[in-house]
């Protein structure tokens, strides 16, 4: 390169030029002459994926929800403890973990401000249990919270997916099949949704839990019943803007089924919308997930939810305040990086919110 | 049974019928009262006792100021009120507002004790079948009028009235004996029927279907309570729903009341006849139904007495001002014999009562002070002739109800030989409240620990569906919990009579019908000491044949002030009076 | 005579207007009954009875289902229920409060209820409003990263956290502000609540108002309105957030009546005599006159929420003024 240098500085515009080596390297402008994503002939979805990972919040989010998954899926049989077994000798200890807690921070003792004044213990010390770690402390049963939290991120993250899922599905062919055939169809089927959506969610949702069986498959059922209505009306809104356009009539007159073009046709077309409507139900979900279980409407005991971990540990705030960290910070950490990652989507979704 | 929601109170006296040997009985971790009231042991010492206690307390606030305070007494209520109808009402929190302001024709003293309050004095005739009450001339309705006999015979036929349809009407027929109560609830007979009659505006004369040797301690009841006829009709409906609609012949008048409100008052009745000994300026209720809420208020001298939640245990246990008392319920739970093949057999029954460590549940779990109860009539709440608790020898039924894994693993296989099988999978039906669901977590790991093969399902529920579903027999296990309404044994021990509706088992024995027959109305109705060695005989029946698995005897853990002296609890009927409290500056 | 053709338009656009109210009005009307009507049959549904009390043995609980009517089909019920609604009676409570008219319950408990949701909604709106114009207008600084921070964490946390938190250290550690409702210190009292249950709102609207902002300051009129020399302050508020507020406003109506049924929790906490609680409480006693009042009160605020936003849409919508304007 050093060469290169020389050779452009001891030139002069008399002498004919000679193309020397170095202009034949790349110049490495990349910066300068991006190419135009605009106008680019690029597929739909490669085009959103590149401005999704252009999106460090999105990706960001991304992370954190797939080490979430990761945790859900193995953290339950790393610490050596079992969710639901109790070990009463074992109750109310403070996060304790090897290594760290040679650091000061994280060594099992807490301190408790008491009506009497504060004070600080170490219960592992107190009962010797040297060989004894619980990562994120144990609950008044005597129960590992790292196991329950995981064992809870997963229900959690099971009954929001699922409900999620079958609230796309009935959401969407409920709001397309509204939507295009419209007219009286349409009219009935808003009426039935008018009504729905009417009677508040609450009510509705813990009926049902008292006239169903407690448990996962109701607390879905319940959630799914409640969060289609919202999916249905953007899929409304999506099949009226699109039922009219040429490739609708062109199948038309080509003869397609209904059914065809509401599925096969359209459907495609709108997946955008739905995607991120999905990726914001998921946290609804998670929280009214939560919101039930601090009623007292949610997943049985001993099963555990982050919802029932954190009403559960509710009642400890001012006594044992760990046990409710753990929960609430994994909670939040769901409710961000999923709306992170649907902030994300609608953004490389929108045209209109592409930068220009 | 719904009666009192967990609400009980203070105790500077703990002591109930027989001197509450406080709650925290069995363990020694709960703080310098319940200490002091262990070591009381009998009747006659826990009086003492507690007398003891109280003074301490009052020598640390006199010390700093002795003067009695003007201001109101701030009171934290777990539940609200659900009516202020005597008749009407069933619950706990409301018995004591409506004692707060009404005084029936006995009061309850420090230990529980029926005294004169109406009535001025009394006398039973020989055969025990009539009581003739003499009401004292002084009482008077806050709007002026003079109490009177013919308000106790109002309020009575209110509530054995069908119309009325009173949860409590029992507590006239099958408790109080009084002639032609069942038939009129039945509808059989016109209310006017009812062996209630006003002599003369004076005298009141009860005949009953046979003696009742607690019939004193029911007048402080509040089903029991007068209400004036003339003042009812002017409220109809809205009897009881507001200051307007309330009258006082008691201790205080209620000055703020809105249905179902979260905070409301009392100020001290300046016509109350016995004046001079209510020293609170007034009573103010604040219903607080989270507890940590309410801990955090009464540190920072909102409130002067709150509950405690166990969870929160810890951080007070050192307190002087912590306390643990009786609530009097027993916890246990109910198997279905009737429809449950595998809870019929008596081996797998008492593998399961074997199994359950009563202790972890108490001191590791709940940890408010409640004692591990393994006698199907608690204890500390029914004092016999002699005076002493029913049930304070807690080894009785040693035998056939303890804490034994071994013993448990033991009968399980011999119940499962039986039975031809190697697995078992049990529901229980659990209230959806805290405590409960504390309580049923331990015990299915519990159960499923101890005894292999076993599976325990839990199936949580509002406690209304939870007893619906006990009272159809669909369920399989059921725990469930009883407090007395009277300070008898018989308010346990009659439940589990053929049919009676609170016999979720449907366990059936003659000769156990036949004891609680003989104890109720037969020979030894007026033979106490008689009556009192058959009632073990029944009980040693239950528990033989594990008709329930008794858990624990409900306590509940409490701070209060250490300016207030003075509040009287009770296991029974009116959980906290306030007419000798006293709140020092 | 453009003059006249103006006014004409202006005439013909009023009557199709209140054709279209009455309408929706009417059609609400119809919803509501039909709510009703669903309300009753979940009741019927309801596993348990108000009078499953252990106490209480069967010819008693016959004798008060003869006396409450519930003995009759569940249409004659209907109906003498909405006979009775019509003239303002909704029932007597069976177990929350023994046999109190639920309008008595109501009369305290709603207003503090919608005071304080009021409060929130109104505390949330503006908030998140001033939150979501900085972040657009500042969009890709760190006073955009900060907004957004600020409403990621609010839609992250359940609100009864919330109150905890506030509750502990401005109740109890700092005594700031009261731990309980106070109906003497009204104000003091409901302003953690109210924040608390802000927190949801105002993180909602922060986030929608943010990329409602930037969507239209992106769009095509906003150009035009800049190249036409308008700027600024005028730029932004008569025109950009004018437009912005239309999708907020829809999003907002619903966030108000879930607040009102959303905020049992944080009633709980805080001891407020509200309506939230006194929902959860009926539902678990079986109080079916209470439940059914409370929902259908929810159920007929939420559509005439809904219908006023329905309308306000046309009094904010560009389209619809320059239609009047011509």
């Amino acid at each position: 390169m050093g060469k290169t240098k020389t050779a452009a500085a001891t030139y002069t515009p008399q002498q004919p030029y000679t193309p020397v080596d170095s202009d034949f390297v790349l110049k490495h402008n990349e910066g300068e002459i991006a190419i135009d994503t605009n106008f680019a002939s690029q597929s739909f979805w490669k085009d959103v994926t590149t401005r999704f990972f252009h999106k460090k919040s999105a990706v960001a989010g991304l992370f954190i929800v797939l080490f979430l998954i990761l945790m859900a899926i193995i953290g339950p049989h790393v610490s050596g403890y079992d969710y639901s077994s109790q070990n009463l000798a074992n109750k109310n200890l403070a996060p304790r973990i090897q290594g760290i807690e040679n650091l000061g921070i994280l060594d099992g003792s807490e301190t408790m401000s008491t009506t009497t004044g504060t004070k600080k213990t170490n219960a592992y010390a107190e009962k010797k249990l040297y060989d004894t770690f619980y990562w994120f402390g144990s609950d008044r049963y005597g129960r590992d919270i790292w196991t329950r939290t995981w064992t809870g991120t997963r229900v959690s993250l099971i009954i929001a997916v699922a409900a999620t899922f079958i609230d796309m599905v009935i959401g969407l062919s409920y709001g397309l099949v509204s939507g295009y055939f419209g007219g009286k169809t349409d009219i009935i089927m808003q009426r039935i949704l008018e009504v729905m959506n009417g009677i508040p969610r609450l009510v509705i949702v813990t009926l049902l839990l008292l006239i169903l069986k407690p448990g996962m498959l109701t607390i879905i059922f319940a959630l799914m019943l409640t969060e289609w209505v919202g999916m249905s009306r953007i899929a409304r809104a999506e099949m009226l803007k699109l039922k009219e356009q040429e490739f609708v009539l062109a199948s038309k007159t080509l003869g397609a089924h209904s059914f065809h073009i509401i599925f096969a046709e359209i459907l495609p077309n709108i997946i955008g919308p739905v995607i991120t409507q999905v990726m914001f139900s998921i946290p609804t979900a998670i929280f009214t997930e939560a919101f039930l279980s601090f009623v007292g409407l949610g997943i049985p005991v001993p099963q555990c939810s982050l919802g029932s971990l954190i009403s559960d540990g509710y009642n400890s705030f001012t006594t044992h305040p760990y046990q409710i960290v753990a929960p609430i910070v994994v909670m939040a950490l769901l409710m961000l990086s999923f709306n992170l990652i649907a902030d994300g989507l609608r953004e490389a979704l929108d045209p209109k919110m592409k930068e220009m | 049974m719904r009666k009192t929601k967990a609400i009980a109170a203070m105790a500077m006296a703990a002591s109930m019928v027989v001197g509450l040997a406080g709650c925290g009985g069995g363990s020694s971790a709960y703080g310098t009262s319940t200490a002091a009231a262990t070591e009381a042991g009998t009747a006659a010492t826990t009086a003492d006792a507690a007398a003891s206690t109280s003074t301490e307390a009052a020598a640390d606030t006199s010390a700093a100021d002795g003067t009695v305070s003007t201001e109101d007494l701030k009171v934290m209520m777990e539940t609200p009120v659900e009516s202020l109808d005597p008749q009407q009402a069933t619950d706990g929190t409301s018995f004591e507002v409506i004692a707060d302001y009404t005084d029936g024709l006995m009061q309850m003293d420090a230990d529980g004790q029926a005294v004169n309050a109406i009535a001025e004095s009394y006398e039973t005739s020989d055969d025990g079948l009539t009581w003739t009450f003499h009401l004292r001339q002084d009482a008077k309705w806050s709007n002026g009028t003079p109490v009177t006999a013919k308000d106790f015979v109002f309020g009575w036929q209110r509530a054995v009235d069908p119309d009325v349809a009173s949860e409590y009407a029992y507590m006239l027929s099958d408790i109080g004996q009084v002639k032609n109560a069942q038939d009129i609830i039945d509808g059989k007979k016109d209310k006017s029927e009812l062996g209630v009659t006003a002599v003369d505006d004076y005298t009141l004369k009860v005949e009953l279907n046979a003696p009742v040797s607690y019939f004193l301690s029911l007048m402080y009841f509040p089903t029991f309570y007068p209400v004036n006829e003339d003042f009812f009709n002017t409220c109809a409906d809205t009897f009881g729903t507001s200051p307007e609609t309330t009258l006082s012949d008691g201790a205080f008048v209620l000055d703020s009341y809105e249905p179902a409100a979260t905070e409301f008052h009392l100020t001290k009745n300046p016509d109350y006849y016995d004046a001079d000994r209510v020293q609170l300026a007034g009573i103010d209720y604040q219903v607080i139904q989270d507890s940590q809420q309410a801990l955090m208020s009464f540190q920072n001298g909102e409130l002067d007495m709150t509950l405690v939640n166990g969870d929160q245990v810890d951080q007070v246990k050192d307190d002087p001002q912590f306390r643990s008392v009786g609530a009097g319920y027993l916890w246990y739970v109910s198997p279905n014999m009737a429809a449950v093949k595998e809870l019929a057999n008596d081996n797998i029954r008492k593998a399961l009562t074997f199994a359950i460590d009563r202790s972890a549940i108490t001191d590791d779990v709940l940890k408010d002070g409640c004692t591990p109860t393994y006698t199907a009539v608690p204890p500390q709440f029914a004092a016999g002739p002699d005076g002493s608790d029913f049930s304070a020898d807690q080894e009785m039924f040693k035998d056939v109800c303890d804490t034994d894994p071994d013993k448990a693993l033991e009968y399980w296989n011999k119940g499962l030989e039986e039975l031809g099988e190697d697995s078992l999978e049990l529901e229980m039906v659990v209230d959806a409240d805290d405590a409960p669901q504390k309580v049923a977590t331990v015990l299915q790991e519990q159960w499923q620990t101890t005894l292999p093969g076993l599976t325990i399902t839990l199936k949580v529920e509002p406690k209304k569906q939870r007893v619906q579903d006990m009272q159809d027999g669909n369920f399989q296990l059921g725990l469930t919990r009883w407090g007395p309404d009277y300070a008898d044994p018989m308010t346990y021990l009659g439940m589990w009579v053929t049919d009676n509706s609170n016999n979720y088992g449907l366990w059936s024995n003659s000769d156990y019908d036949d004891i609680i027959a003989e104890c109720t109305t037969g020979d030894l109705a007026t033979d106490a000491e008689g009556r009192w060695t058959k009632l073990y005989d029944a009980e040693k029946i239950v528990m033989d044949e594990s008709v329930i698995f008794p858990l624990y005897t409900q306590c509940n853990a409490e701070m209060i002030s250490s300016k207030v002296e003075g509040l009287e609890t009770h296991p029974v009927a009116l959980n906290r009076v306030y007419k000798n409290t006293v709140k020092y500056e | 005579m453009p003059e006249r053709t103006k006014k004409n338009s202006v005439g013909k656009a009023s009557k199709i207007v209140r054709k279209y109210i009455i309408k929706r009005v009417l059609t609400s009307i119809f919803t509501l009954l039909v709510i009703l009507l669903v309300l009753f049959i979940l009741m019927q549904l309801m596993p348990g009875s108000p009078f499953n009390d252990e106490k209480l043995n069967d010819s008693q609980r016959a004798t008060l289902y003869a006396k409450y009517g519930l003995d009759q089909p569940v249409i004659v019920q209907f109906g003498r229920y909405v006979k009775n609604m019509l003239t303002g009676d909704f029932g007597v409570s069976y177990n929350i409060s023994k046999n109190t008219p639920i309008s008595q319950l109501l009369k305290t408990r709603l207003p503090i209820s919608i005071k304080i949701g009021g409060a929130a909604v109104a505390m949330g709106a503006l908030v998140g409003l001033i939150l979501g114009l900085l972040a657009a207008l500042k969009h890709d600084t760190w006073v955009d990263t900060i907004c957004t921070i600020i409403s990621v964490i609010g839609v992250s946390v359940p609100s009864y956290v919330f109150a905890l938190l506030l509750s502990y250290q401005f109740g109890f550690r700092l005594k700031i502000f009261p731990m309980l409702f106070d109906a003497k210190r009204m104000l003091a009292s409901s302003f953690l609540p109210s924040v608390s249950l802000s927190m949801f709102t105002m993180a909602s609207i922060a986030r929608f108002t943010r990329s409602e902002m930037l969507e239209v300051l992106d769009s095509d009129y906003m150009l035009l309105a800049e190249s036409k020399g308008i700027s600024g302050s005028s730029l932004i508020f008569r025109h950009a957030l004018r437009n912005a507020l239309i999708p907020i406003i829809t999003v907002l109506a619903p966030l108000i009546v879930d607040l009102m049924t959303g905020s049992l929790v944080v009633e709980k906490i805080f001891a407020i005599p509200g309506v939230g609680s006194l929902l959860v409480n009926a539902i678990q006693s079986n109080d079916y006159n209470v439940v059914i009042s409370l929902a259908f009160i929810y159920s007929a605020m939420y559509i005439g929420i809904m219908l006023v936003v329905d309308i306000l849409y046309g009094v904010i919508d560009p389209r619809i003024r320059l239609a009047k304007e011509g």
